[in-house]
């Protein structure tokens, strides 16, 4: 019910930030937020939904922005198309890993993600004819609306309002798919697979759909990222990426759709402040991290519902 | 193309004959052995705590890289000869392993596992960048005596420090598992690990268990740490490499199966020493990836797990 | 009456602010964006790296600064080692943070996609990479103090060819732009002397233990090992392992890598070695000796080369600035530093016209564990 106000309020401020001031920098920053919660929400996915963790997560944003970056460098096609395909490319990949490790549950698939991540980093690391191997791939040209020429984004205002529409745009059908007969398939297989499969739901095709959407995701926002930095190593798939994502889903909250955006905004802003302390910077990050999980396991979005008093607690009253 | 040029000069010319191929076979496999015991050390403490507890503990790999350090400064700042150093490391990291488990993990034991996954990391985060600020950027070699001397069979060559970490590790892994088959706390572990609440009814001091598990585990990475520091520089990162060697073996032989991890850990060393010998040093890693994810496909609960359907 | 008051205080605490502001104007430091590795692998040479540069704003502070009386002041960012966080800290440097001037490019990759970022907008001294694409894909604005791989390779083989009596050699490199120049450079200029190259090794960044590659170098039974490794570190280990897996033959440092550091580090196994370097450390240049003694007196480490480069860059920011009389004339600045050569703690140094620096190349080797220059 406040949802009908809060919702179109937030999306109009996110719309008139960028003219509040004409700092670039703090556009860059607001498209890193936008490109780490449009990564956050489609790993959400992974772990929120169907409730396993995946390691391998920043492989197929290193695929989309490999393919954005080469495609884009050997044909030319450095726009929406590019896009496209950066998404068929890594939502590919996401098929076939994702139909090979999702009969396998906990742990042992976290380890299986890890080791297809890590085999794609080496082949990316190693590939130099393809790839160029550890020296990356730089200048990218900016994204254009089909390839080059016609209008091309360079500022940084561009590639936010291209990431914010594509941020809301996924909320938007993640909080849809949620709510409609799939969604709740996600949720029976998350809290009970044996049950749901009982009742005639076939688990292993609903996870293979969300992994394989989450990856798409991923490859897009890699894409993105590309064609906004103009430069790419093999480093955009290395596990920092991956630690940085599943802090941002955690601490933000899994599960839902404002967490992992909350969680991208946390990641980035407080990284950027605590740019004073120096060498104590990434320490007092760790403090503040560890100390949300502790005090708050349910993410930020929890505390919101804490002080609204919207939820009774069901998940520990159940225990 | 370069690679390519370079593995074909590599081939051993024909003159040399037969036997050198086998001694070079014969020395990659010593390497990777001691290389796996590195592992196998690294990789009991996870499988302990994950076996016992049910806990993923990201933050292993910075017990390794204290243990390493500890060695390093006990040695520089109290004059202790190496042997000495490495066992007052040990023990004081192990001591350490109490205070993380009541700050990190006791607190959040009935947590969902995602949760208590991210309060290791953090802890791995903080320890890393405090190791950064509070031991220097400057990369450090723990001196020992047997890091330079050759022990020599034949045509093999290893150094003594090799040596003795293989020896080490294998005395240490026998002695972990007569304790925890024989002593009244590895039978109360054993019971935790197949139901927490069952043995927490029959009387088994769940919290205490929680304590000794992470007082092993710690020790062992520190002992690691301690072992591998004089065969290569020390640096604050190190433990994040040991923590994923460490998840690949323990994943690979079987969550909480010791004897798992010791197949897993010699098993990966070799053949990662192997693959980097003979088919391409930079593919290595990927392809003890590769026969990961080839055995858990397989046997999804690794080469010694027992089933465990959820 | 309460609320006014504090206005009152308010307005005059920005009156005041902005006098006072007015008369710190004209002694508003100059300031220098320092992009450089300060954590993970390269963190250690990137410090030596910025105490360097500390060590030479601080002496060219004591004696009254740059532009008549403006201080230098560092202003530091951690690139990482990689390139994306090198682009990022550049765009804070120039968007945000306004710097005056930009140093750093400690290493290739790096310094390949940073100079996008500063391209024709901010004057960019870029340091101790050695790949060559850095100036020749450069811009207007951009300086390279160090010599290019394949300037130090051609001085160093020749050395190699005609000094080191070796009928072949085996190489361990790492696999990056600079590691895989440098096997290409020096197969082509090794086999133009008849040294047989046996065999090459490429290891990653994060790799620790090499006895694996070595134990595969030591079977080909080279004459001489070359060792390519920017990594403190990663060189340290490299050097003690090849002794321990009983290798007797020679072994080549890499161009413009070795630190008393890692002399240190490597204990016996480096002693002998040679290497190139644009830093003879028995110098007796007074410059380099009022740094080195001024570096003493601010840091605990030992001065390096990687440090020297720095403090060159220092040295050369400082003193086109006094020349040209501005800090902001990116076109003059460029152009006094082309225009003439200049004296420095290495020497004297020109620039030509892609910014590339040519300064002397020494000849240098691990003499009971200090690092000395080998006159010839």
């Amino acid at each position: 019910m406040s949802n009908r106000i809060f919702l179109p309020l937030v999306i109009a401020l996110a719309l008139a930030v960028p003219f509040f001031t004409a700092n670039t920098y703090f556009h860059h920053l607001m498209v890193l937020w936008m490109l780490f919660s449009l990564l956050a929400l489609s790993l959400n996915v992974i772990i929120g939904y169907i409730g396993e963790l995946s390691f391998g997560h920043a492989a197929f944003f290193g695929i989309g922005a490999y393919t954005a970056a080469i495609v884009g460098m050997n044909f030319g096609l450095a726009g929406i198309p590019g896009l496209l395909l950066a998404a068929v490319m890594a939502g590919l990949f996401g098929f076939v890993i994702g139909y090979v490790s999702l009969r396998i549950v906990g742990p042992q698939f976290a380890i299986l993600t890890l080791g297809f991540g890590s085999i794609i980093y080496t082949i990316t690391n190693y590939w130099v004819d393809l790839t160029r191997g550890p020296m990356g791939i730089s200048n990218i040209q900016p994204l254009g609306l089909w390839g080059e020429g016609g209008v091309a984004l360079t500022g940084a205002r561009g590639y936010y309002y291209l990431t914010l529409f594509l941020v809301i745009a996924f909320a938007y059908a993640c909080h849809a798919l949620l709510n409609s007969r799939t969604g709740r398939a996600f949720i029976a297989t998350r809290e009970n697979a044996p049950l749901a499969a009982s009742l005639g739901i076939d688990v292993f095709r609903i996870k293979l759909l969300g992994f394989v959407v989450a990856t798409a995701v991923a490859g897009v926002a890699g894409a993105v990222y590309a064609h906004y930095l103009t430069v790419i190593t093999p480093d955009v798939m290395s596990l920092q990426y991956v630690a940085a994502l599943i802090i941002m889903v955690i601490v933000g909250g899994r599960g839902t759709i404002a967490g992992p955006i909350i969680g991208a905004l946390i990641y980035v802003v407080l990284l950027e402040l605590l740019r004073a302390l120096g060498p104590l910077r990434l320490v007092i990050f760790a403090a503040l991290l560890t100390a949300s999980v502790i005090f708050l396991p349910g993410g930020i979005v929890s505390l919101w519902r804490r002080l609204t008093g919207e939820e009774t607690k069901p998940r520990e009253a159940a225990e | 193309m370069n690679h390519g040029r370079a593995r074909c000069s590599a081939r051993p010319s024909p003159d040399w004959g037969e036997p050198v191929d086998y001694i070079v076979l014969a020395q990659q496999i010593a390497n990777g052995l001691v290389n796996g015991m590195t592992y196998v050390l690294i990789a009991t403490g996870l499988t302990l705590v994950f076996g016992v507890l049910h806990i993923i503990n990201f933050a292993h790999g910075e017990f390794y890289m204290l243990g390493a350090f500890f060695t390093y400064f006990a040695a520089q700042l109290l004059g202790l000869d190496y042997i000495s150093a490495a066992v007052v490391a040990t023990l004081a990291v192990a001591a350490l392993g109490i205070l993380a488990n009541r700050l990190f993990f006791w607190p959040l034991r009935r947590e969902h596992e995602f949760t208590i996954l991210l309060s290791s990391l953090g802890l791995a985060l903080l320890l890393t960048n405090g190791g950064e600020l509070l031991f220097g950027a400057d990369p450090k070699y723990v001196d020992s005596p047997f890091a330079d001397s050759i022990v020599q069979a034949g045509q093999l060559v290893v150094t003594q420090q090799r040596v003795l970490i293989f020896v080490v590790g294998a005395v240490i892994l026998l002695a972990l598992n007569l304790f925890i088959r024989h002593s009244r706390m590895g039978k109360m572990m054993r019971a935790t690990a197949q139901n927490p609440e069952g043995a927490a009814l029959t009387g088994v001091n769940i919290r205490q268990v929680y304590t000794v598990t992470f007082v092993l585990a710690c020790g062992l990475a520190a002992l690691a740490g301690a072992l591998v520091g004089p065969t290569a520089m020390i640096f604050p990162t190190v433990g994040s490499w040991a923590v994923l060697k460490g998840f690949i073996v323990v994943i690979l032989g079987g969550l909480g199966s010791i004897p798992g991890a010791l197949i897993g850990g010699l098993s990966l060393g070799v053949i990662e020493a192997l693959a980097g010998g003979y088919i391409s040093l930079g593919f290595a890693q990927a392809i003890g990836y590769a026969i990961i994810i080839i055995v858990l496909l397989w046997r999804p609960q690794g080469l010694f797990g027992t089933a465990r359907r959820t | 009456m309460k609320k006014t008051r504090w206005l009152l205080t308010a307005a005059a605490a920005v009156l005041a602010g902005s006098i006072f502001g007015a008369s710190a104007q004209d002694k508003e430091p100059v300031r220098i964006g320092t992009i450089a590795p300060l954590s993970g692998p390269g963190a250690f040479d990137g410090q030596l790296a910025v105490e360097g540069m500390e060590a030479m704003a601080a002496l060219i502070n004591e004696n009254g600064g740059v532009l008549g009386g403006r201080m230098l002041e560092l202003v530091k960012y951690d690139d990482k080692g990689n390139p994306e966080e090198g682009v990022s800290a550049a765009k804070r440097a120039i968007e945000q943070d306004d710097v005056d001037v930009i140093v750093g490019g400690w290493f290739s990759s790096v310094a390949l996609t940073m100079k996008e970022v500063t391209r024709d907008r901010i004057l960019n001294i870029m340091t101790s990479t050695q790949h060559p694409n850095t100036t020749k894909e450069g811009h207007k604005l951009l300086f390279r103090l160090n010599a290019t791989s394949t300037m130090m390779s051609d001085t160093y083989s020749r050395f190699i060819c005609d000094k080191m009596g070796l009928k072949n050699i085996a190489f361990i490199t790492i696999n990056d732009d600079y590691g895989r120049l440098e096997v290409e450079n020096y197969r082509k200029l090794l086999d133009t002397c008849g040294i047989e190259v046996l065999g090459n090794e490429f290891y990653n960044k994060e790799d620790t233990d090499f006895t694996t590659a070595l134990t595969k170098l030591k079977a080909l039974n080279p004459d001489a090992i070359y060792v390519s490794a920017i990594n403190t570190a990663q060189g340290a280990t490299i050097y003690r392992q090849i002794k321990q897996t009983g290798y007797q033959g020679t072994t080549i440092a890499s161009a413009g890598n070795m630190n008393p550091k890692l002399v240190e580090l490597s204990g016996r196994s480096l002693e002998g070695v040679y290497s190139v370097s644009l830093y003879a450390p028995d110098s007796e240049n007074e410059r380099l000796k009022a740094w080195v003694e001024q570096y003493g007196e601010m840091f605990s480490n030992e001065p390096a080369f990687i440090g020297t480069l720095g403090a060159q860059a220092v040295e050369l920011i400082a003193g086109a600035m006094d020349e040209v009389g501005s800090a902001r004339d990116y076109e003059k600045l460029a152009a006094a530093l082309r225009g003439r050569s200049w004296d420095t703690l290495l020497g004297t140094i020109t620039f030509d016209d892609i910014g590339q620096a040519q300064q002397n190349i020494y000849l240098v080797q691990v003499k009971d564990g200090k690092i000395t220059s080998v006159k010839e």
